[in-house]
């Protein structure tokens, strides 16, 4: 008798712990399922406040404070000489934005890729006057101006918007390295003789770095083209 | 309602109806397989860079692989420029191209077989398998007549 009080007592001890386990259950799946719609919409949050949000381009490099001012990093005076034998320097692209980079012609390795792009680049700024291109050959013993002037003509494009210029090599690597902040020098050991990066820089009018891309990606190329615009409708 | 279901069937159908199936292919057998994948890779390694992915060149720089004069009437040649490079003018469907290419000796005669196999037989190109022995035999030539 007294066996039969104590397994009643203990089926009802476990029915309620069982009821109590399912519930336990029940509340922990809503709250992952509300967490999971927290996510889900703190998400879509973030991602529609970044496309809504139009941040400025950021200013590259290291600035100075004169008195009130903000002293920006701008390209070095740079004077070389493009592929219609015309001198090119910072003036030839005043009041203008441009995208810089740095390549040779006899490059298979990223240079091609780097040039698709950067026809891309000439193509979507056709109708867009003040942007230009500038491309660095790290090579000039080898890329002399008949050359340059072969290759672009080849590539099809005009010299008033895309130049490509030669000049004293050690001038082309210094203002690779501390103007462009791009990697650019000879390398015996790579199979082409040099190491340089595919970085396309971002240059605004008052000769700023305002962008670095992978100009070996396409999806980087867009954003580049993207950016393009939003520093021509900046004031 | 009716037309927008109508139009996206018609679509899927011509969609499956362009998707060219294996069976379409000169050789379907496993050898032309492994010869066509290998080649792909290699082709990607060694050649899009300048050929690009879908083998249409680039401007008069770098001609092109699919649709071109010079690869239908060229293997010989098209297999000694591969492993030896080329220097000069090229005339590529009436238009001359005059970038030096350079050569990619450490290729054995199998992976140039493969490319070659690969570049043949893509895009709108299609020749069937180009056996190792066959790419041997030219590659001896081109090394004799250098």
């Amino acid at each position: 008798m007294k066996f039969v009080k104590v397994m009643k007592l203990n089926w009802r001890l476990d029915a309620r712990s069982l009821w109590l386990v399912a519930c336990g259950q029940m509340c922990f799946k809503l709250q992952a399922l509300g967490f999971r719609l927290f996510v889900v919409f703190g998400l879509s949050a973030t991602i529609l406040s970044c496309q809504v949000k139009d941040t400025p381009l950021p200013i590259y490099g290291e600035r100075e404070v004169v008195g009130t001012d903000t002293v920006y990093h701008t390209i070095a005076p740079f004077a070389f000489v493009d592929q219609d034998s015309a001198w090119v320097t910072n003036n030839t692209f005043k009041g203008n934005i441009y995208v810089a980079d740095f390549f040779f012609t006899t490059c298979r390795s990223i240079c091609p890729i780097m040039k698709t792009q950067m026809l891309r680049v000439y193509k979507a700024t056709a109708e867009m006057p003040d942007v230009k291109l500038l491309s660095h050959t790290i090579d000039p013993e080898y890329d002399t101006v008949a050359l340059l002037h072969d290759f672009a003509d080849r590539l099809g494009v005009e010299s008033a918007r895309w130049h490509f210029v030669t000049g004293v090599k050690d001038s082309i690597y210094k203002i690779a390295q501390t103007s462009y902040f791009a990697t650019a020098m000879e390398d015996k050991a790579e199979p082409d003789g040099f190491i340089h990066s595919g970085a396309f820089l971002l240059i605004d009018k008052k000769q700023r770095i305002r962008g670095k891309y992978d100009g070996t990606k396409e999806e980087d190329v867009n954003r580049l083209i993207a950016d393009i615009q939003k520093l021509r409708d900046e004031k | 309602m009716i037309r927008t279901c109508l139009s996206l069937i018609l679509f899927c159908v011509f969609f499956i109806a362009c998707v060219p199936s294996n069976d379409d292919k000169p050789s379907g057998s496993s050898k032309y397989q492994q010869y066509y994948v290998q080649g792909g890779i290699l082709y990607t390694n060694y050649c899009s860079n300048c050929h690009q992915v879908d083998g249409s060149g680039l401007g008069r720089l770098y001609p092109p692989l699919n649709k071109s004069d010079f690869l239908t009437n060229h293997l010989p040649e098209v297999v000694c420029l591969i492993k030896n490079g080329k220097r000069g003018e090229l005339v590529v469907n009436g238009v001359m191209y005059n970038q030096p290419m350079k050569g990619n000796p450490a290729l054995t005669d199998l992976e140039v077989a493969e490319i070659v196999t690969y570049i043949y037989n893509t895009w709108s190109n299609q020749k069937g398998l180009i056996e190792v022995a066959q790419v041997t035999s030219l590659l001896n030539a081109c090394a004799e007549s250098k």
